[in-house]
């Protein structure tokens, strides 16, 4: 039987290389990226001169740890407390009948995380669909300086995930771990100019109970032989980007890509846009996408809203993501 | 019982009239440690600073102190006290430092920046774009 976990390895391998080499492509970040004058009172103003860069950090990458559907490279500085708000409506499939999904079905989450040591974030969620809980961490493994030493920066993402819906037939979950699913994203993302981000994310799905069928043969002791309709292990990949439209509002885009090929029931890629409003304490980030799950190995494994098929533009929808930060 | 009727429409209407205007407190002296009114700000006041700057007004300073400084952010009706007139001598005459202190230290409807913006230069560049509100 053809091993598809290696080919697979192989096209995501693929993938992750040639996005690394998009993203340390040299297009001219640096701090000393001229700007055009804003200062009204000429005597503050000195001659322009080239700003030294330095080994610090290079600054917004992007405003906040959410591009739309996805995790940005951002940890949040340290002590800081984040609460998340997120929303999908229905896809726009019903038309007028449903609003465009607006009357539609909903799935909801809320997010509660924490930057307890520097770099490091720490998070728990509770979504509507299925009554999913997460356990996440996400830390800063590297990040882009403003002198280019470090032309990128780079994060790591890790999910656990739990179904606690009721299964009182115990069909749906005949064991407490097939109710788990497992998400791991690096994340590497460039800051292109003060205007302009970019970022690619590869990912790998794992889920324990993993569909199966009948396939008419028998084993050796007369049992009955199951084959996997999906694999256990799924790899996909996101490419992500920030531009920025004003001191506060930016356009953000993202595309999701499946990597791995099941046997069926294969998921369908994310198409999806928004703008983001950033104050001091709180973003608002509107969502156009395909993306309706939240959590992010449920959207990357099972989603079925194909921009690319039947339904075309139907199978988007509009979602918000609402950001609480405090600072301790 | 006509005039009863007037006077309590007159004690409605002078009730309404006085909760549509915002009272600020009268600003208090706030005094700044000598060490930092003399503290240099060690930012160049280059363009580039102040469009550093610019950027971290709008999204930590603007909606209280308002666009240009002048203290007519949508949040400054909120405030007990005015968020000031950035534009003025009174405190375009105050140092680099001074002006530092108050955003790093907060007071009162002021918070204080020093866990939000970590980065100092942060803070430097904000008041490089302060000055050009003078008028």
């Amino acid at each position: 039987m053809k091993n598809y976990t290696n080919g697979n390895l192989r096209t995501f391998i693929k993938a992750f290389l040639i996005g690394c080499l998009l993203m340390v492509a040299k297009t001219g970040y640096t701090q000393t990226d001229s700007s055009k004058a804003t200062t009204q009172d000429t005597t503050a103003v000195q001659a322009e001169q080239p700003k030294p860069a330095t080994k610090k950090p290079v600054r917004n990458t992007f405003e906040n740890m959410w591009i739309l559907d996805n995790q940005t490279v951002i940890v949040p500085i340290h002590k800081t407390f984040q609460l998340d708000f997120m929303h999908r409506f229905g896809t726009w499939n019903n038309g007028y009948q449903d609003f465009f999904g607006l009357f539609g079905g909903i799935n909801m989450r809320l997010g509660f995380n924490y930057v307890p040591i520097d770099k490091l974030l720490v998070g728990v969620s509770f979504t509507e669909y299925n009554l999913t809980w997460e356990g996440y961490a996400k830390y800063a493994l590297i990040k882009q300086t403003q002198d280019g030493s470090i032309p990128v920066s780079a994060t790591y993402y890790g999910d656990i995930s739990i179904d606690t819906k009721e299964d009182p037939n115990g069909t749906l979950y005949p064991n407490f771990s097939d109710r788990l699913m497992y998400f791991h994203q690096l994340i590497i993302a460039r800051k292109i100019s003060d205007k302009f981000s970019v970022q690619i994310a590869p990912s790998v799905t794992h889920v324990n109970s993993a569909q199966g069928y009948l396939t008419g043969d028998t084993a050796s002791d007369g049992s009955k032989i199951v084959g996997k309709s999906m694999h256990h292990d799924h790899y996909a990949i996101a490419f992500s980007g920030k531009m920025k439209l004003s001191n506060t509002l930016n356009l953000l885009v993202n595309y999701d890509q499946p990597l791995t090929k099941h046997i069926t029931n294969n998921p369908a890629p994310n198409i999806s846009a928004g703008l983001e409003v950033n104050t001091s304490s709180h973003v608002f980030q509107i969502i156009v996408g395909n993306y309706r799950f939240i959590t992010p190995s449920r959207n990357n494994y099972y989603n079925n809203n194909d921009p690319t098929g039947y339904h075309g533009i139907s199978s988007f929808l509009i979602g918000f993501n609402l950001i609480r930060l405090w600072n301790f | 019982m006509k005039s009863k009727m007037m006077t309590a429409i007159v004690l409605i209407a002078i009730f309404i009239a006085a909760g549509s205007f915002t009272f600020f407190q009268e600003p208090k002296p706030w005094p700044v440690p000598d060490k930092y009114s003399k503290m240099a700000n060690p930012v160049k006041a280059d363009a580039a600073s102040a469009d550093a700057g610019k950027a971290i007004w709008a999204k930590q300073c603007q909606s209280c102190h308002g666009k240009s400084g002048k203290g007519d952010g949508t949040k400054a009706a909120g405030l007990k006290t005015h968020p000031g007139d950035f534009t003025q001598a009174s405190v375009q005459s105050q140092t680099d430092g001074a002006l530092f202190y108050k955003i790093v230290e907060g007071r009162d409807d002021m918070p204080s920046f020093k866990k939000k913006l970590p980065d100092e230069e942060d803070i430097w560049n904000a008041i490089n774009y302060m000055r050009t509100f003078k008028k």
